[in-house]
């Protein structure tokens, strides 16, 4: 059964103007699959349809072969934390150390003390940041900022990680750094989706590519390359 | 400590200054609420003391007899509106001016009993019966003058209707802004950790784990603002028992007839600053999360 499948998916913010049109794909677990396309194409809403941040206007979307469509309100936060993601920009609180950062996403499921004791440092640890457990995201460099992302997204053991432009700010030396994480993470099983319009990187790692442009899918290649 | 309380808390302490500026404007609110209440029920009392003492005084002629005056007093009791009669003979009356002009021995050595007149004091039910009253008994025979001080009840009465109808207005005036400050500060709160709303969100916090701590924010200021002022009311109470200002007790008006202690009536008082409190801080939260965080 696959893990994510989208299915005639349409989507449009404005009326008349769609950002995904009758969109059709499926994920097989722990599989590692690029969407690429130029800005606007549509990469971004896939993900924010997967977290339930956006509905679209046809078609269904499932997920471990269940429609996210119409799950309440209250079974949103449940999916969330089935779905682990990482933003471009971070999303950090600057007020708060790299553990705190971590732990808010096991506070908000009300895990015990113990538990967060326990998580926070193996997930730290899997990313590489144990060291850093203490620092301020301002004392960190983008490429660790954007691990402590992965940490925090990792927090509830997630069944897919997304990532949304998860090297658009981070210095060059950083991204191989941040690509060898979410590979391992996706070589312990869990399915990696990460949304890019870098070819650079696509064309090295050599993964399924999902090519999608103003809101149709163009290509779907295992393996595949991209250029822009 | 339930978590929500916690995250309360930790806000409360990083935003120390406008939590008690808010704290402080609420008070005051909550202050003026209760004074306004306090000025309206205490109008109402003042407006039934005076209608208690509103009467109609019959002064009778020289020459219309104790006996004539017990016989016309016979009739007006059969008369449903009249709720009590006091009569007041020649020589009470020399022993109420006597009393009245004591320091002066000149007046009281001119005025003998004969020269003042016997007056009967008429009461009524209802207020609002005591003119007819007074034209009626203007009309019988012996009756030399009619005095009733219709003016100064029915001022009383018009602007004691105004006090009341100024004050709920101002009451319903000071619950709209009580209203927007709670939103106000919750809208500061929710824009100086709109990112952080928006990580517990995307991470898989539940609605009522984001709203709690804002909820409880709104409750907490409502509650405690409404406290302090009610302490003060339950000190204004204290203050009008030991005085002995009403010694009646306080009038309700829409409850006639029912008079209370002012300390119970602060208690009661006490009882509507929290609840509205509670309800303001509540319903003040909630709007603010509705409209600022997409709920």
């Amino acid at each position: 059964m696959p893990q994510i499948e989208f299915i005639n998916v349409s989507k449009e913010y404005d009326p008349g103007k769609k950002v995904l049109d009758d969109v059709i794909f499926k994920v097989e677990p722990g599989e590692f699959m690029f969407v690429v396309g130029p800005s606007g194409a549509g990469k971004s809403t896939i993900i924010k349809l997967l977290t339930k941040e956006e509905t679209p206007e046809g078609g269904d979307i499932l997920f471990n072969g269940e429609s996210i469509i119409n799950i309440s309100k209250e079974s949103v936060p449940d999916l969330r934390r089935k779905i682990g993601v990482i933003f471009q920009d971070f999303r950090l609180l600057d007020s708060k150390t790299v553990f705190d950062n971590v732990a808010v996403a096991l506070e908000v499921a009300d895990s015990s003390l113990e538990e967060i004791r326990s998580i926070v440092p193996n997930v730290l640890n899997m990313v590489g940041l144990t060291e850093k457990m203490f620092k301020y995201p301002k004392q960190l460099s983008g490429g660790e900022k954007q691990k402590v992302a992965i940490a925090r997204a990792l927090a509830h053991e997630p069944d897919v990680i997304l990532a949304d432009e998860p090297t658009g700010m981070i210095d060059p030396d950083s991204v191989d750094d941040v690509l060898e994480v979410l590979e391992k993470i996706n070589s312990l099983g869990t399915t990696v989706i990460m949304a890019t319009h870098d070819q650079e990187i696509v064309n090295a790692m050599k993964k399924r590519v999902l090519r999608i442009e103003r809101g149709q899918i163009i290509s779907d290649k295992k393996g595949g390359k991209y250029r822009a | 400590m339930p978590k929500s309380w916690s995250i309360f808390m930790a806000t409360v302490k990083k935003e120390k200054l406008l939590s008690v500026s808010n704290i402080l404007i609420m008070t005051v609110t909550f202050v003026l609420l209760g004074l306004l209440i306090n000025i309206v029920v205490f109008s109402q009392t003042a407006l039934r003391y005076l209608e208690d003492q509103a009467q109609v005084t019959v002064f009778f002629k020289d020459d219309f007899g104790e006996d004539k005056i017990t016989f016309l007093k016979g009739n007006l009791a059969k008369d449903k509106r009249v709720s009590e009669m006091v009569y007041v003979s020649k020589e009470d009356a020399l022993r109420i001016f006597r009393e009245i002009n004591k320091d002066e021995p000149v007046l009281l050595e001119s005025v003998s009993a004969s020269i003042l007149p016997a007056s009967l004091e008429v009461r009524a039910g209802n207020i609002s019966n005591l003119k007819p009253l007074a034209e009626e008994l203007k009309l019988l025979d012996g009756v030399e003058e009619v005095r009733y001080f219709e003016d100064v009840v029915s001022r009383f009465k018009f602007w004691s209707t105004i006090v009341y109808i100024v004050g709920i207005l101002l009451v319903l005036i000071f619950f709209v802004i009580s209203y927007s400050v709670v939103i106000a500060a919750l809208r500061t709160t929710i824009n100086s950790k709109g990112v952080e709303f928006e990580i517990m969100k995307v991470v898989g916090a539940s609605d009522d784990y984001v709203k709690s701590p804002l909820i409880h924010q709104g409750v907490f200021f409502g509650l405690f603002s409404s406290f302090i002022a009610s302490v003060l009311m339950i000190f204004l109470g204290i203050g009008i028992t030991l005085t002995n200002v009403f010694p009646k007790g306080l009038a309700l008006g829409f409850l006639p007839g029912v008079f209370m202690a002012p300390w119970v009536f602060s208690i009661i008082l006490t009882f509507i600053l929290l609840l509205s409190g509670f309800l303001l801080g509540y319903l003040g939260s909630s709007t603010a999360i509705k409209k600022y965080l997409n709920y």
